[in-house]
């Protein structure tokens, strides 16, 4: 309990600060918690590592979270994981139950993120303590394994792994450094961008453009419709809510919370699949699975415990092996290496101090998330009514703040800002992911150096395979990955065969 | 037999070279993936297209073109001009505080519905007190960069 004595005021403060604009941008159809870790980004520049670490946490829950309240009283999803959310939450808004339909969705969010914390606590350390012992070798076949997991687990196979290797391939652009044992040669970058492009585009502008501009010139292309929301927020004739409804669930609520730190854990995976993934099972495994997409609450709770139930799922690759779980965690990388922290499997051994701060952070951000939207979500709910034309300015603004004082005032990065938000929006146009992209576009770097200097060593491709038990294992897992992204993509072209004839 | 196999997968990389080994690697690995998509993808589209049941649709009418042109304008003049503004007054922050009052301003204008006074007068009051709020905290109390 050491390190609690390091610990500020201001930890302690930033973490509610954090939730409730996580909340905020959750709760708002079209804002992610990708997007609150991003825009606040900026505020942490300044605070120290804990202090960035509280308030970063409180986003990334809160934002999370705030995604059930426009997903049940609206049929919006407000962040895509929430997209479960809507089919029981939403009839049991029409049901007059709205209030039970919100808080019940809160307690389930609480019971996965805690689940997931305690998981997390528990798995990573030791996850960690086999990675240290990993090789260049090893270490290239897990991004090599992450790439084809990504891969299999993405709406179009080919699109996803393609996003991938091409965020590996931008990632690449800029001088192959000495630092790392390179030779001090540009690659991909036309000579009156060497100056600026010397080590490549800055992860954090990059970010920030995809998630933040991007989002928002998808909306501009929608014309930014508001819908006349202010009756449906109305919470104040609703059926109270009695902790009675969670009587026999405590099934689902662990199944659900566990299906989502697993399927957290796996890298370039959205939160939609893990609530998707808990709310068919809790409708395989339920009595009465008519009553599913009707307004049971039985569904809620799944898609909620579920998709909480990743924050700390997320997380474990992320400080384990330095591997983001998605692409908020993908910022969270960012942040850290703003504060001078290198994430690997060497990160917990020698910041238990950060560690343990993070694990208390998870936790406290996740009480302060109930306690907060379960005594205050009349309020909350009227969030969603906050009209676009005043959000989105702010937020582009705030989005240039991020990328210019990343590396201390540079206009350049402010044009990556703009460069990849374009990209964002016109890539999805065409089908490139967002997710697999910026996750091939984390690890390209590293992924090059381990390759290339296996390689350079030992002189043979074979390596790959006889390095060592682990490399072969990890090999078994590369193969049962591509060989269930072709198995499923199959499946799914007969269904869809099936469905057509009829 | 092992001989002749370690042969094949034997490798040496020339350093001065060793820039481009693994981007070669990466390009060829996309070039592939491409021509799959093309091939999974890409043909059945044509044929489907050639055979007259899907039509080819290129109308931009699902578009806002106003609002998102808009957008992408605006943003590009926020940019520059933020960066010249700076320049007169170094380390200060004012290219960001004075050209972010009237960027959101715009922005505002440009995505809102139905104007109206009280609209108006919302959006006026957001495009001063935003960005002289962000500035105040960040460039004053927080001492971060601006332009």
């Amino acid at each position: 309990m050491e390190f609690l004595t390091d610990l500020s005021m201001m930890y302690f403060l930033l973490i509610p600060i954090g939730v409730i604009i996580g909340i905020f941008f959750g709760a708002i159809p079209g804002m992610t918690a990708t997007m609150a870790v991003a825009v606040c980004l900026p505020l942490t520049y300044s605070l120290n590592l804990n202090e960035g670490l509280a308030l970063l946490l409180g986003l990334y829950v809160g934002g999370i979270s705030g995604g059930l309240v426009p997903a049940i009283l609206l049929n919006i999803p407000g962040t895509p994981s929430s997209i479960t959310t809507t089919f029981d939450g939403y009839p049991m808004t029409q049901n007059n139950q709205g209030a039970i339909a919100l808080k019940t969705a809160i307690t389930a969010s609480l019971f996965g993120g805690i689940l997931s914390a305690v998981i997390l606590f528990l798995f990573a350390p030791i996850l960690a303590d086999v990675a240290i012992k990993f090789s260049y070798i090893e270490k290239f076949l897990i991004i090599f394994l992450a790439l084809t997991v990504i891969a299999s687990l993405s709406t179009n196979l080919l699109a996803g792994i393609f996003s991938g290797v091409l965020g590996v391939l931008i990632s690449l652009i800029g001088v192959y450094s000495i630092d790392v044992g390179g030779n001090g040669e540009f690659r991909f970058v036309p000579g009156i961008l060497e100056y600026y492009l010397e080590t490549g585009f800055s992860l954090l502008p990059v970010l920030i453009g995809l998630f933040g501009l991007g989002a928002i010139l998808k909306e501009a292309e929608k014309g930014t419709k508001e819908e006349d929301t202010s009756q449906k927020v109305n919470l104040s004739n609703q059926q109270k809510f009695s902790m009675k409804i969670f009587k026999g669930q405590f099934t689902n609520l662990t199944r659900s919370g566990l299906i989502g730190t697993f399927v957290g854990m796996l890298p370039g995976v959205g939160g939609s699949a893990a609530s998707v993934l808990s709310y068919t099972q809790a409708k395989n495994f339920s009595k009465e699975p008519k009553k599913f997409g009707t307004g049971a609450p039985q569904g809620v709770i799944a898609s909620e415990a579920a998709n909480n139930g990743l924050t700390g799922g997320a997380l474990i690759p992320l400080l384990s092996l330095g591997i983001p779980g998605d692409s908020t965690t993908a910022v969270l990388i960012g942040a850290f290496t703003l504060q001078g922290i290198q994430v690997g499997p060497l990160f917990i051994g020698e910041n238990l101090g950060t560690w343990n701060t993070m694990i208390l952070g998870l936790l406290l951000a996740n009480i302060v998330m109930f306690i907060t939207m379960f005594y205050a979500i009349k309020y909350i709910a009227k969030v969603v009514t906050v009209p676009k034309y005043i959000l989105y300015p702010i937020i582009i603004m705030m989005c240039v703040v991020g990328s210019y004082a990343i590396n201390y005032g540079n206009m350049f990065d402010v044009w990556t800002l703009l460069i990849f938000g374009i990209f964002a929006y016109l890539g999805g146009k065409i089908g490139i992911e967002m997710a697999p992209f910026i996750i091939g576009f984390i690890l390209g770097k590293s992924a090059e150096i381990y390759f290339v200097k296996a390689l350079e060593s030992f002189g043979t491709f074979e390596i790959f395979f006889t390095k060592s038990p682990i490399a072969m294992f990890l090999w078994v897992l590369i193969i049962i990955s591509v060989g269930y992204s072709i198995y499923s993509a199959l499946k799914g072209k007969k269904i869809k065969k099936a469905i057509e004839n009829k | 037999m092992e001989n002749s196999s370690s042969s094949l997968l034997a490798i040496k990389i020339d350093f001065a070279q060793s820039h481009i080994f693994f981007p070669t690697i990466i390009v060829w690995t996309l070039v592939i993936l491409f021509a799959l998509i093309l091939i999974f993808y890409g043909i059945p589209y044509l044929r489907s297209y050639l055979s007259g049941e899907r039509t080819l649709n290129l109308s931009l009418e699902h578009i806002d073109k106003i609002r998102l042109l808009g957008t992408l304008i605006v943003t590009v003049l926020y940019f520059i001009l933020m960066d010249e503004v700076g320049t007169f007054f170094p380390n200060m922050g004012y290219g960001f505080l004075f050209v972010s009052i009237p960027f959101i301003f715009l922005i505002s204008i440009l995505y809102v519905h139905d104007i109206n006074r009280k609209k108006l007068i919302t959006i006026t009051l957001n495009a001063i007190i935003a960005p002289s709020l962000a500035w105040f905290l960040l460039a004053k109390m927080f001492s971060i960069t601006l332009p």
